[in-house]
């Protein structure tokens, strides 16, 4: 494997994901200066340092063929669990919830790596296994063993408690598992067979007050402040911005802290006050451009792994812009997602951009062997 | 160059779901953009509106209260600035609320009721089943004390859902007094709120007297100031304020009420009651001729000062269960038995129906009988023969039992009300008695026969009961020459420029249209009361002021029973009211002065020497008033403008 990188290999880098990431990444500063303009600290600028620390693993990560992550992904996939271990016994208590490790002056947030290391297990299972050729298709038996690397650090991040990533987490290998040879009929009585035990437990077995309480559980952040004053503030502050918003720096809801979270969870709801419908859609946009170009990235691959892996990403992406953007809409449930590459938070960032390092690799690589 | 892929095949398998997937992506984006749509674009001006609520407060500029001024110009009220502390319940919740609560009860040295009260309003706005209640600030404390403000200023940043608002409060200069004829203000009622929306919670509304009878003159309008705050409640900056809410509508100034001008002379007022001696009653010193009241006593009163402010639970319960009733007015709120007054009203009786003449004369033996049953004169062993002015100037009791026996309940009764008895006199001052007068239609068989009540009603005794409002209109239509006038206690209302808004004149209500002699002849009569000897009323003269009037002793008792008594050690309650109804000059009468001193005893002795302090004081200020050069009075102190709002 040379580490010269031609010409012709930048030719071959996926251009117009390079461009969108970085539209993304310059909005998402730019928005966050005004969220956080009554902060003390400037976290844009923290955001910015976590950008170019995530643009320098990109690098790095393209001067290596992808195909070496097939070998990292088992020890990868162990340290992630050992660190979700790690914050279960040591992590940093906020808002009731234990996600966090702090790492020297650093707070880590294991459980968005957890998610890169389930794609790359998974991606490696899916690549290596032969059933699927065997029997032309995976039949529902065939794929317990993956969703046993699946179930363990969902539940682990369920645990902290974190419902929000342990929904994207289960979505993310979910969605791959569909771009497997799995049979649509399986996919049917997987997720009727699925929905219809969550819906029995909870009607059957569950009393009002546990029900409360497992919400609460779950996600203590929307009933700490009454349930919905998160929603109504949140749709109260989109729907003002009404066609080109109140401009940079000029959205009471977000300026006057009505919005709640507005740096991190809510952040859309910042961009949407701001800049209303015509920024809103945009923003839409650049998301679903960078998802189409993962599936594209997929459907281009030179190997199975490669594909997988990709998928893997668009998947990321997709489940955290929808889920993040359904929710600050009222869609949604409020559960604590984060909006890749505009929330504030590093190692979500790095997370992010290591995705999109894993996406240009194996774009890079789509012709070779 | 070839290209040899080992996962061809799969890979070609992930296409078309690749492709399936781009469609769900692009859908689920669009549903996003649909949802962008709905919100932004086709409810935007509905968000729009409540993102505007969500920041701006609006705190309220009270107006000033109009001031009271009396005929000469000297303020009796005007407002004072002051605190009262408000909480917000929305600001405070759980924790935080006990730790307010229990700072507040520390800084203004709370009781423990007055923690219960807070506590139990709190979860009144708490649970109120309208959400934006919780928002809505309620009065903790009225009017703290100076030192106290500065705690709280001190400790603010403490308690963000404990406002200090600067609200004008009532401040009565004039004496105590006055209190019935001011009123005083206290919290409105959710009740009052109901039905009067311009009212906010913790703001007060007259009660009683003037401050109840003209408290939307008084009132005003109030102001609107709207600020800009965090999702804290904190205000902010000015800029930021500024850029956010438009400059017309930040400020919303409040209208100040208009001023009283009084009848009343506050001089008058101190000498009148300085003058009474009594421990209950009332005083009314009226125009003659107009109707307008220069004096208005009734005792015991209350202190509007005190009643407007913080006053216990204790103290409120003190003065309810006081038997002197101190929030009874009984100028025109209680009666009495008229007794030896109403003499002059059954002389007119009298001679207008010819049962008398001027010069007719009676014989008093020292008693009246009819069929078993005999009336006492007050003089035992009789006064002899008398004509009208010496049987009304010694108040010979046979004289009119035998008038009242003459000219019959019926027509004794209608005399009554031709002066004004028996119904409200009308002086626009709340609620006002009718008193009664009785006649052949309301008597009952088993009180009586209708002569027995006739003699009775002789000498204002029986069933007739009259204010002492009554009694000063009806002696001043005798002052006056036979006109009702409405009794007046407002002369103007001036706008806060001084401008004047409304000029109340005199009025007659009607004319008694008695005879020329019958006027000379009852005029000379009460002349006589005071100013020859013999009179009743005669060691109350006056040296330089000839004035004219009636004593009366109202037997509480009934006739017979307290003859045997001695008066001083009969227990108050059973003792005699004491009567003075006086005008004066005598000849041209500018004053009538009316006393009743409750259970004071004999009239001469316990009304009629204030009766004449008060004509004294009257004259004296007059001249005092007309003689060069006059001394220049102070000007009134300016109104407060205490009008903004500081958080």
């Amino acid at each position: 494997m040379s580490l010269g990188v031609t010409e012709k290999k930048l030719d071959n880098l996926h251009w117009p994901l390079v461009l969108c990431t970085l539209i993304i990444c310059s909005l998402g500063v730019w928005n966050l200066a005004s969220a956080t303009k009554n902060a003390p600290v400037i976290m844009a600028l923290v955001q910015f340092r976590w950008m170019l620390v995530g643009g320098l693993f990109i690098a790095l990560l393209l001067l290596a063929d992808y195909r070496w992550l097939q070998t990292a992904a088992w020890p990868g996939y162990v340290a992630a669990i050992g660190l979700l271990a790690g914050v279960a016994f040591a992590g940093k208590k906020v808002l009731g919830a234990r996600r966090w490790l702090q790492v020297g002056s650093m707070q880590v947030q294991p459980s968005e790596f957890v998610k890169l290391a389930v794609i790359i297990v998974l991606a490696r299972w899916f690549a290596r296994d032969e059933t699927g050729l065997r029997k032309g298709h995976y039949g529902i038996l065939d794929l317990l063993r993956p969703f046993a690397f699946i179930l363990l650090p969902v539940a682990l991040v369920m645990k902290q408690p974190d419902l929000g990533t342990a929904l994207v987490t289960f979505a993310i290998a979910m969605t791959m598992v569909m771009f497997a040879k799995v049979k649509w009929r399986d996919v049917a009585i997987m997720f009727v067979g699925g929905a219809g035990a969550a819906v029995f437990a909870w009607s059957r077995f569950l009393k009002d007050y546990q029900k409360q309480r497992l919400l609460t559980f779950l996600n203590p952040e929307a009933y700490a402040k009454g349930a919905g004053y998160h929603a109504i503030q949140s749709v109260i502050a989109v729907g003002s911005g009404q066609w080109s918003g109140k401009g940079w720096g000029e959205g009471t809801q977000n300026q006057l802290a009505f919005l709640p979270e507005q740096h991190t969870d809510f952040i859309f709801s910042v961009w949407a006050e701001e800049h209303g419908f015509l920024g809103g859609v945009v923003l839409i946009a650049l998301y679903a451009f960078l998802v189409l170009a993962a599936l594209d990235v997929a459907a281009n691959a030179r190997d199975k792994f490669g594909s997988f892996l990709s998928l893997g990403i668009a998947a990321l992406f997709f489940w955290h812009a929808v889920i993040n953007m359904g929710m600050v809409t009222g869609l949604l449930p409020v559960v604590g997602v984060p909006l890749p590459l505009f929330s504030y938070g590093g190692s979500s960032v790095v997370a992010d951009m290591l995705g999109i390092g894993i996406l240009l690799n194996v774009s890079l690589r789509r012709f070779m062997f | 160059m070839m290209l040899v892929r080992r996962d061809a095949d799969d890979i070609r398998e992930i296409r078309p779901r690749a492709a399936l997937g781009a469609l769900i992506v692009v859908c689920t984006m669009l549903v996003l953009v649909v949802r962008l749509y709905q919100l932004q674009i086709l409810r935007g001006d509905v968000y729009v509106v409540q993102s505007i609520a969500n920041f701006r407060k609006s705190l309220f500029v009270p107006a000033d209260r109009g001031v009271i001024k009396d005929s000469k110009g000297r303020t009796l009220v005007d407002n004072r600035p002051s605190f009262d502390v408000f909480l917000t319940p929305a600001f405070c919740k759980g924790k935080e609320r006990d730790e307010v609560i229990e700072k507040l009860q520390d800084y203004l040295h709370l009781g423990q009721d007055d923690v219960e009260r807070i506590k139990s309003d709190y979860q009144k706005s708490w649970f109120s089943k309208d959400k934006l209640e919780r928002f809505k600030p309620y009065l903790v404390m009225l009017d703290i004390p100076r030192d106290q403000v500065d705690v709280l200023e001190a400790h603010k940043t403490e308690m963000s859902c404990v406002n200090l608002i600067p609200t004008p409060h009532r401040s009565y200069h004039a004496p105590t007094s006055f209190g019935h004829v001011l009123g005083y203000m206290s919290e409105v009622t959710p009740e009052e709120m109901d039905d009067h929306p311009e009212y906010r919670r913790g703001q007060t509304i007259g009660r009683r007297g003037l401050e109840r009878r003209w408290e939307k003159e008084l009132r005003g309008a109030d102001g609107k100031q709207n600020i800009a705050v965090d999702a804290k409640g904190r205000e902010l900056d000015k800029d930021t304020q500024e850029a956010l809410i438009p400059e017309n509508e930040r400020l919303v100034p409040a209208t100040p009420g208009n001023n009283l001008v009084l009848s009343v002379d506050e001089k008058l007022q101190r000498a009148a009651d300085l003058a009474f001696p009594g421990r209950a009653g009332a005083v009314v010193a009226m125009e003659a001729k107009t109707g307008f009241i220069l004096a208005m006593v009734s005792r015991p009163s209350f202190d509007s000062n005190k009643m407007s402010g913080r006053i216990s639970r204790a103290e409120l319960k003190a003065i309810s269960e006081d038997p002197l009733k101190p929030m009874l007015n009984r100028v025109m709120n209680e009666n009495y038995h008229p007794g030896s007054t109403f003499k002059t009203i059954i002389s007119f009786a009298g001679l207008e129906s010819s049962a008398i003449t001027p010069g007719s004369t009676v014989f008093c033996g020292g008693g009246y009988t009819m069929g078993n049953h005999r009336w006492r004169c007050d003089k035992p062993e009789g006064h002899g023969s008398l004509d009208l002015k010496h049987a009304l100037s010694r108040s010979c009791d046979v004289y009119y039992y035998t008038v009242g026996d003459r000219v019959g309940l019926d027509a004794i009764a209608e005399m009554a009300r031709r002066f004004g008895y028996g119904q409200p006199t009308g002086l626009d001052l709340g609620r006002e008695i009718p008193g009664i007068v009785p006649d052949s239609t309301t008597i009952t068989p088993e009180s009586g026969s209708a002569r027995a009540h006739a003699i009775n009603a002789g000498i204002g005794q029986g069933e007739i009961n009259v204010t002492p409002l009554q009694q000063a209109v009806a002696y001043a239509a005798v002052a006056n020459g036979g006109d009702i006038v409405l009794p007046q206690i407002v002369r103007r209302i001036e706008a806060p420029d001084g401008k004047v808004i409304r000029e109340f004149q005199p009025q007659v209500l009607r004319k008694l249209g008695l005879k020329e002699s019958s006027l000379t002849a009852v005029r000379g009569a009460l002349r006589a009361v005071v100013n020859e000897p013999g009179g009743t009323a005669y060691r109350s003269r006056l040296q330089d002021i000839e004035f004219a009037g009636k004593t009366g002793t109202a037997q509480v008792m009934k006739l017979g029973q307290k003859q045997k008594l001695d008066p001083t050690t009969q227990a108050y309650f059973s003792r005699d009211h004491a009567w003075f109804a006086a005008f004066a000059p005598a000849d041209d009468p500018e004053i009538v002065v009316v006393v009743l001193n409750e259970h004071g005893g004999w009239g001469a002795e316990a009304a009629a020497p204030a009766a004449a302090k008060i004509v004294s004081a009257y004259f004296k200020m007059k001249r005092e008033e007309t003689a060069p050069p006059p001394v220049p009075a102070l000007p009134p102190p300016p109104p407060l403008a205490t009008s903004s709002m500081v958080q």
